[in-house]
C-alpha cells in the first residue's frame, strides 16, 4: 500500500540489534559507510557506529544470522507436520513474531495435524498454550497485529466443555481471562489501539456478557487516571450510546452527568483537545435548544478567564454555527447577524493564536458571511 | 535545523534506496523479509516520486515480483518467495507491476478471485484465510480491483456499509466498527470512498477539522488527538486532505521544515523523527507528504492510490484531488 499493513506492526524496537559505543565525530569518514539497514521502524534513536564498532556487531551478529536462515529455510521446506515442525515455528515466533507465514503454519498444525488426533481436555490445554505464547510476545510487542490475531484465533476454537451440562465452561474461563489481559496491555500504555479493538472485540464476544454499566465504569477510571486519554473518552461514547439505546440509562439525565464530567475537564486543562471533541459529541447535532444555549453560555465564561483559549474560541464558532444552521426559526433577524458577526470575530481571533490553520478559519468565516447573505 | 536539513537531499536517499537490497549479510534484512514486497513498493515509489525511478533494475524487480506468486492460495502474492498469499502484499505487487508496465505478467482473473474471495458477510475484507479484517485491508481490495479494471465485480453498497459502520462522530474511521479514529484508517477509508466516488459519505468539513488539528507545534503532524508527531502520518493525514482539497488548513512550512528535519543527512533515509533511525516506509511517506505539499524538485504522487499521478492518469483514474500547487525550485 500504501499504507495498510504496515501502518501496523508499530515496532517500537529493533530485534537483535546490540548497542555499540557511539563513534567519535572525527571518525566522521569512516562513519559514512556504516548504515543499519532497516524497513519499518519507529522510536530508535539514530546511533552513529564506527566501522569498528560495526564490525564487532556484525561479526555477534552472524552466529545469530546463520542460527536464523537455518530455522527459515526449514519452516519454509513446509514438508511435515509433527512436534519438530511445531516448535521450530515456536523457535521462529519467538525470534520474529511478524512472521505471518510462520503463524499460519503453526495454525495449520493444530487444525489438520494435532487437533483431530486429540481429546477435547487437551484441545483446551494446547490452546490455554497458546494462548500463554502470545501473552509473552505481546509483552515484548503490544502493536503487532498478528499476535492479536492468533489470540483471537485460539478463542474462537476453544472446544465445548468441560462437560455436556457446561458446554461454555472453558470458553468461559478464557475469556473472562482476556480481560484480565487487555487490561494489563492498557496498563502499559492507555493508548494502544490494538487492545482498545481487541477489548471490544471481547466484550462483544464472551459467552457471558458484562454489564456496559461495568464498563462506563472503567472508562471513568481510565479518564481520571488521566484526562488526555481520548481513547477512553471515545469507548464512553460507544458505551453510553448502547447504554441510552437499550434503556438502562435516561439519555437526558446521563448526558447532565457527561456535561458535568467535562466541564471539569475543561477547567483543569482547557487546551487538553480530547474533552473538547468529547463534549462536540455530547453536543451532537445541537437539537436541544437550552441545552446548547447553556453551553455556549459557560464556555465563554471560561474563555472570559482565558481570553487566548483557542478551543474555547473553537468551540463556540462550531456551536453557534450550529445555532444558525438548526435554530434559525426561533432567532430575530438582529440574532441571527450578531451571532453572525460573533463567529467572524471569533474566526479572526483564532487566526492570531492559532496560525498554522489560519486558512481553515478565513474558509469558515467565509462559509458563515455566505450563509447570512442567503 | 542545522543548514543540512533545509533541503531535501535526494541523490542521497535514492542512493539509500538503491543500497537497500545490498545488506544481505544482515540480521535486519532478514527479518524484515515479510515485509519485502511492500519495501519494494516503498522504495520503487520513492524513487518515482524523486525522477530516479532507473535507480533500481526493472527486470530483477519484476522477478522478484513474480516468483511471489502463491500458486497454492489461488490467485495471490506473498511477500517474498514461498510466503502465504495475503492481500496487502498482493496489492504491492500489482502497484509495483503497474508502474514497471508489467501487468501482462499476471493471471487477473485469479488475482481478482482471490481478492474478491476475501470479502466477508459485514463487507470487510480480511487479510487472508486466516480472517484478520479491518478497513485497511478493504482498501487494498479497492485499490486493487480499480487498478485492475475489475471494480465492476465488487458489491460496492456491501463495501461502503462497512465503512459507514467505521465512521465516528469526530468526522473519522478506525480500523473496525466501534474502533477510534486513526490517520492511517481515515486516509484508507477516505480514499476508498474517493475510487467508489462515494465522498457523499463524509462530514468533509468535520473530517477537515478533525485532519487539520493532526498538527502539533513541531509541525509534525499526529495520528490521533494527544498523540506524538511522525513522519509516516504525513502521508495519512495530508492524503485524506488533499482527496478533501484541504491542505492548505495546515502549515505547509512547517510541516516541511519537520519532514526535513528527519532526514538522515550523513547516509540517506528519512525518520518518524527527527534524530532517529531512517527506514525505507518513512522515506517513502515523508516524500509523499514533501510532493503533495508542492516541494520543488518532486513528480506529483497520486494521494488515492500513493502512486505516480502520471500512471494514474495514464489509466484514466484519477479522481478530483488536489496537493498544493508545485513550487519553483
Ligand atoms: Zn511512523
Amino acid at each position: 500500500m500504501t499504507s495498510a499493513g504496515m501502518i501496523g506492526s508499530e515496532l517500537e524496537v529493533i530485534r537483535g540489534q546490540t548497542r555499540c559505543e557511539v563513534a567519535s565525530r572525527s571518525k566522521r569518514a569512516n562513519v559514512m559507510k556504516s548504515r543499519i539497514p532497516t524497513t519499518y521502524v519507529h522510536g530508535v534513536k539514530r546511533v552513529r557506529y564506527s566501522q569498528e564498532a560495526l564490525e564487532a556487531k556484525r561479526r555477534k551478529e552472524q552466529a545469530k544470522l546463520k542460527e536464523y536462515l537455518i530455522l527459515n529455510d526449514d519452516l519454509l521446506a513446509k514438508a511435515y507436520w509433527g512436534k519438530e515442525a511445531f516448535d521450530l515455528t515456536t523457535r521462529m515466533l519467538n525470534m520474529n513474531p511478524e512472521f505471518y507465514t510462520a503463524w499460519n503454519y503453526r495454525r495449520n498444525m493444530l487444525i489438520h495435524g494435532i487437533f483431530p488426533t486429540r481429546t477435547p481436555v487437551e484441545v483446551n490445554a494446547l490452546l490455554t498454550d497458546e494462548l500463554s505464547l502470545t501473552t509473552a510476545l505481546l509483552k515484548q510487542h503490544p502493536k503487532v497485529y498478528v499476535i492479536w490475531n492468533h489470540r483471537r484465533w485460539c478463542l474462537a476454537n476453544v472446544p465445548d466443555g468441560p462437560s455436556h451440562t457446561d458446554l461454555d465452561g472453558w470458553r468461559q474461563t478464557n475469556w473472562n481471562k482476556e480481560l484480565y489481559v487487555v487490561e494489563k496491555m492498557l496498563d502499559a500504555d492507555a493508548r494502544n489501539f490494538h487492545a482498545w479493538n481487541y477489548r471490544r472485540y471481547i466484550l462483544a464476544h464472551m459467552p457471558a456478557k458484562r454489564s456496559a454499566q461495568s464498563e462506563l465504569v472503567y472508562t471513568t477510571r481510565k479518564i481520571e487516571a488521566n484526562f488526555s486519554n481520548f481513547s477512553a473518552w471515545h469507548q464512553r461514547s460507544k458505551v453510553l450510546i448502547s447504554l441510552w439505546e437499550t434503556g438502562q440509562l435516561d439519555p437526558r439525565v446521563s448526558k447532565e452527568e457527561e456535561f458535568e464530567l467535562v466541564k471539569n475537564a475543561m477547567y483543569t486543562d482547557p487546551s487538553d483537545q480530547s474533552v473538547w471533541i468529547y463534549h462536540r459529541w455530547l453536543i451532537g447535532a445541537g437539537e436541544e435548544f437550552e441545552v446548547i444555549q447553556r453551553e455556549i453560555a459557560s464556555i465563554q465564561e471560561l474563555l472570559d478567564e482565558q481570553p487566548d483559549s483557542k478551543w474555547c474560541m473553537e468551540s463556540l464558532v462550531f456551536y453557534k454555527r450550529l445555532v444558525l444552521r438548526h435554530h434559525v426559526q426561533r432567532l430575530t433577524a438582529t440574532e441571527r447577524g450578531s451571532l453572525t458577526q460573533e463567529c467572524i470575530r471569533l474566526l479572526s481571533g483564532l487566526q492570531e493564536v492559532d496560525p498554522s490553520r489560519r486558512q481553515r478559519y478565513k474558509d469558515l468565516a467565509w462559509h458563515t458571511a455566505a450563509q447570512q447573505r442567503m | 535545523m542545522s543548514a543540512s536539513t533545509s533541503t531535501l537531499l535526494i541523490p542521497l536517499h535514492a542512493k539509500y534506496v538503491q543500497s537497500l537490497g545490498e545488506s544481505k549479510d544482515d540480521l535486519m534484512y532478514h527479518l524484515t523479509a515479510h515485509l519485502r514486497m511492500n519495501a519494494i513498493y516503498w522504495g520503487l515509489t520513492a524513487l518515482c516520486t524523486m525522477n530516479h525511478k532507473d535507480a533500481l533494475n526493472r527486470e530483477e524487480m519484476i522477478e522478484f515480483v513474480m516468483s511471489c506468486w502463491d500458486d497454492e492460495a489461488g490467485g495471490g502474492f506473498g511477500a517474498h518467495p514461498d510466503h502465504d498469499a495475503h492481500i496487502h502484499s498482493t496489492l504491492s505487487a500489482i502497484q509495483i507491476l503497474i508502474m514497471q508496465d508489467a501487468l501482462d505478467r499476471v493471471d487477473v482473473d485469479r488475482v481478482v478471485k482471490f481478492i474478491l474471495s476475501l470479502q466477508q458477510p459485514s463487507g470487510v475484507f480480511a487479510g487472508d484465510q486466516w480472517g484478520e479484517i479491518d478497513t485497511r485491508f478493504l482498501y487494498c481490495a479497492v485499490n486493487a480491483l480499480s487498478l485492475l479494471g475489475r471494480l465492476h465485480e465488487l458489491d460496492v453498497e456491501k463495501t461502503v456499509g462497512y465503512v459507514r459502520q467505521c465512521r465516528n462522530f469526530d468526522g473519522g474511521f478506525g480500523a473496525v466498527a466501534g474502533a477510534e479514529s486513526h490517520a492511517a484508517m481515515v486516509f484508507v477509508c477516505t480514499a476508498t470512498l474517493a475510487i467508489l466516488d462515494r465522498l457523499d459519505e463524509i462530514d468533509q468539513e468535520m473530517l477537515g477539522w478533525w485532519l487539520a488539528e493532526r498538527q502539533v507545534p513541531s509541525g509534525g503532524l499526529n495520528g490521533r488527538p494527544e498523540k506524538l508527531e511522525d513522519v509516516c502520518y504525513s502521508f495519512w493525514v495530508l492524503s485524506a486532505m488533499a482527496i478533501l482539497k484541504k491542505v492548505p488548513w495546515i502549515d505547509s512550512d512547517k510541516l516541511i521544515a519537520f519532514i526535513l528535519s528527519a532526514q538522515d543527512t550523513d547516509h540517506g533515509g528519512i525518520a518518524d523523527r527527527p534524530g532517529n533511525q531512517a527506514d525505507v516506509f518513512h522515506t517513502h511517506f515523508g516524500i509523499a507528504g514533501l510532493s503533495l505539499l508542492g516541494y520543488p524538485g518532486l513528480a506529483d504522487l497520486d494521494p488515492v492510490y500513493c502512486m505516480p499521478a502520471r500512471v494514474i492518469e495514464r489509466m484514466g483514474l484519477r479522481k478530483g484531488w488536489e496537493g498544493l500547487p508545485r513550487k519553483a525550485s
